[in-house]
């Protein structure tokens, strides 16, 4: 019987090419509690989550992420299940003392519980919420708990894990079915994650709508009144726009990790459009890549890594559609002919692109979605440009929009600053070669 | 386009662009080891506008103040190290040169409602606990005289009971596990782990220094 050290060495290894954030809950003062407010709930989660270590790769690492077990009767070509030698699985109780522990001397901020398929996915899933059970009605723990949904798991279970955590995921792996079966032939992409993703989505809304009609029943704390009219208005405003509507329960929602570069037909757009697709039908929150490595072993030992600037790319176009709410038909544009987001920022991409035939953009009287275009412009300077212009300030210098926080250096080339606008190499060279040749004339 | 004046102080509008707020630095200035009240008499004089420049001496001056302050109480957040003993009393060490024991506190008491906190701090080399209510006291007495004296008269609770074994080595094999070897990034990492970080008390020889961060100075 292998000891929990030796446990958390195997699984803790096993589990780690998992990605997830640090917390990333939205559980604060403001939005109902999870489980109410008594004092005899331990754990509290920060909204952008605390960081209490980071591994030499520089990631952070504040949850305690192992897997469950490591017996898995799915045999994906990219995971280690293929040459695992030591097989083990973790006992409720163990995992469970375990983390505590480790929050109590506080290098943890919470939990991510994920497990290879050990039997069926229910027995496992079964186990797994055994601990979570354990976590929130043993040792009383209220803070933040990633759930990772097995493929093929039953609703009912699905059901139990939403009311217990603050985020679940279900790894999708690949963009489409066949790519899918490329590199995990057994899993069926439809039925057990697509269905199991939308399953997410209704549950989670079932359960708030049957949330307002609770408070509105406890209508006369002033409070629920106003949390009442919060769920409301998000609804009301449509999800794209307000990610968080207001659940009491998975407040953090679901997410989902693609391996990125291990099946070989698999293209950038491939994996946008699936994330695009995930943001309008299933409500997620966001989406993971995870650069495949070959590990030893494995049938796919002898492929090569993908790029970590793959997977930075598709960070930033995530960031693109999810944040700054840009058409996927626009990232579509300045993608190569393979299908992949060339070398470079996407959004300076993006931006060359729209401005080819355009006037740069003039931050005095540009609307909100113009100004996002600019490189340099997030959402916030841009809407700290829109709040100034509503108090009638004029941006006359370079320096009034570096002090809202405008990265000049990437935006110079697309602002058009009291009449004047940079010049680029571009300018110069169709400038000089008709020049020069009429002088040599 | 209708003609826009540019007289009025843009950044009163957008609280975050720039600096502080006059209320901000109120509550939080005085934090600063270095703070005197002439300098917030000082303050108190100046336009806010003056005050957000960060072109000024001035503001540079408080913008960096305040800067530290937030610093140290994240810090502190981040990296203090604690235990917990089996009568639900809290307590660890923590160095921290500004006051900002107040936030820290309240941090963990939020997070261990039910537990008494002790923080011994080596700066001033006082242990400030807070209770269940909420309540903060300061102690002229070491760390290990305060956690024995308050958890005297409390009783035993069983699931803190049940965790009292060693945590150290099951951090270090979790951490180890974790770091994926063809993601290797010192740079990043030490950007993320200052240096003066490894200095704080919960993380001196801690696991993150031991593990693939030596320098050459450690092995002459």
């Amino acid at each position: 019987m292998p000891s929990t050290l030796e446990k958390i060495r195997v699984l803790g290894a096993n589990s780690k090419y998992d990605i997830c954030a640090s917390t990333a809950s939205s559980r604060t003062d403001k939005y109902p509690k999870l489980f109410g407010d008594s004092k005899n709930w331990i754990g509290a989660t920060a909204s952008a989550g605390i960081c209490h270590s980071y591994t030499p790769d520089g990631r952070c690492m504040s949850l305690f992420k192992t897997l469950y077990t490591n017996k898995c009767i799915y045999n994906c070509k990219y995971c280690f299940t293929n040459n695992c030698k030591h097989r083990m699985s973790f006992t409720p109780e163990e995992y469970a003392r375990t983390f505590m522990k480790l929050y109590s001397m506080n290098v943890v901020e919470g939990v991510f519980i994920s497990s290879g398929v050990c039997g069926s996915a229910d027995e496992t899933t079964e186990e797994m919420l055994e601990v979570v059970r354990l976590l929130r009605f043993k040792y009383n723990f209220g803070g933040y708990v990633h759930f990772k949904c097995l493929p093929g798991v039953s609703k009912y279970l699905l059901k139990e894990a939403i009311t217990l955590s603050d985020r679940i995921s279900i790894n999708s792996e690949a963009s489409t079915k066949d790519h899918l079966a490329e590199i995990a032939e057994q899993k069926d992409y439809y039925n057990d994650i697509i269905t199991r993703q939308r399953w997410l989505k209704q549950i989670r809304i079932r359960h708030n709508d049957e949330t307002l009609k609770i408070l509105k029943d406890l209508k006369q704390d002033n409070q629920l009144r106003y949390q009442e009219n919060m769920i409301k208005g998000r609804r009301e405003d449509g999800y794209k726009k307000f990610r968080w509507d207001g659940a009491p329960i998975l407040n953090s929602g679901q997410t989902t990790q693609f391996v990125v570069g291990a099946a070989e037909s698999e293209s950038d757009y491939d994996l946008l459009k699936r994330i695009d697709w995930g943001y309008k039908e299933i409500d997620l929150r966001r989406a993971y890549f995870s650069s495949f490595i070959p590990i030893e072993g494995t049938p796919l030992a002898g492929k090569q890594a993908a790029s970590l600037a793959r997977e930075h790319r598709l960070y930033q176009s995530d960031w693109l559609l999810r944040i700054y709410h840009y058409k996927l038909k626009d990232l579509k544009d300045v993608l190569t002919e393979e299908g992949n987001l060339p070398e470079g920022d996407p959004k300076v991409h993006l931006a060359r692109e729209y401005f080819k035939d355009r006037s740069p953009v003039n931050p005095n009287q540009a609307p909100y979605k113009e100004l996002l275009r600019v490189p340099g412009i997030g959402p916030i300077s841009a809407k700290r440009i829109i709040n100034l212009r509503a108090k009638k300030f004029l941006f006359k210098r370079r320096q009034d929009l570096k002090s809202v926080g405008v990265v000049l250096k990437r935006a110079d080339p697309f602002l058009l600053i009291n009449g004047q606008k940079q010049s680029t190499l571009s300018d110069f060279t169709n400038l000089n070669n008709s020049t020069i040749l009429q002088s040599e004339i | 386009m209708r003609k826009i004046s540019n007289n009025r102080d843009p950044l009163e509008i957008n609280g975050r662009a720039k600096g502080y707020s006059r209320e901000e630095l109120a509550l939080n200035l005085p934090r600063h080891s270095k703070y005197s009240p002439a300098l917030m008499q000082h303050i108190k004089k100046l336009p806010e506008v003056v005050l957000r420049n960060s072109g000024t001496s001035l503001a540079k001056k408080i913008n960096r103040m305040m800067r530290e302050v937030f610093t140290e109480a994240y810090r502190a957040k981040q990296y203090a190290r604690t235990e917990i003993n089996s009568r639900g009393v809290l307590f660890g060490v923590v160095q921290l040169k500004h006051r900002v024991i107040d936030l820290v506190l309240n941090y963990f008491h939020e997070r261990w409602p039910q537990c008494v906190i002790c923080l011994y701090n080596e700066h001033t080399h006082k242990t400030l606990l807070i209770d269940e209510k909420g309540i903060i006291r300061e102690i002229n007495s070491p760390l290990k005289k305060v956690v024995e004296t308050v958890s005297k008269n409390r009783p035993l609770i069983p699931y803190f009971d049940d965790i009292q074994f060693s945590g150290e080595e099951i951090f270090e094999t979790l951490y180890k596990s974790q770091f994926i070897t063809e993601r290797e990034n010192q740079p990043y990492f030490k950007k993320m782990i200052p240096d003066q970080c490894f200095k704080l008390p919960g993380m001196r020889n801690g696991v993150e220094k031991r593990f693939r961060n030596r320098d050459l100075n450690e092995f002459l």
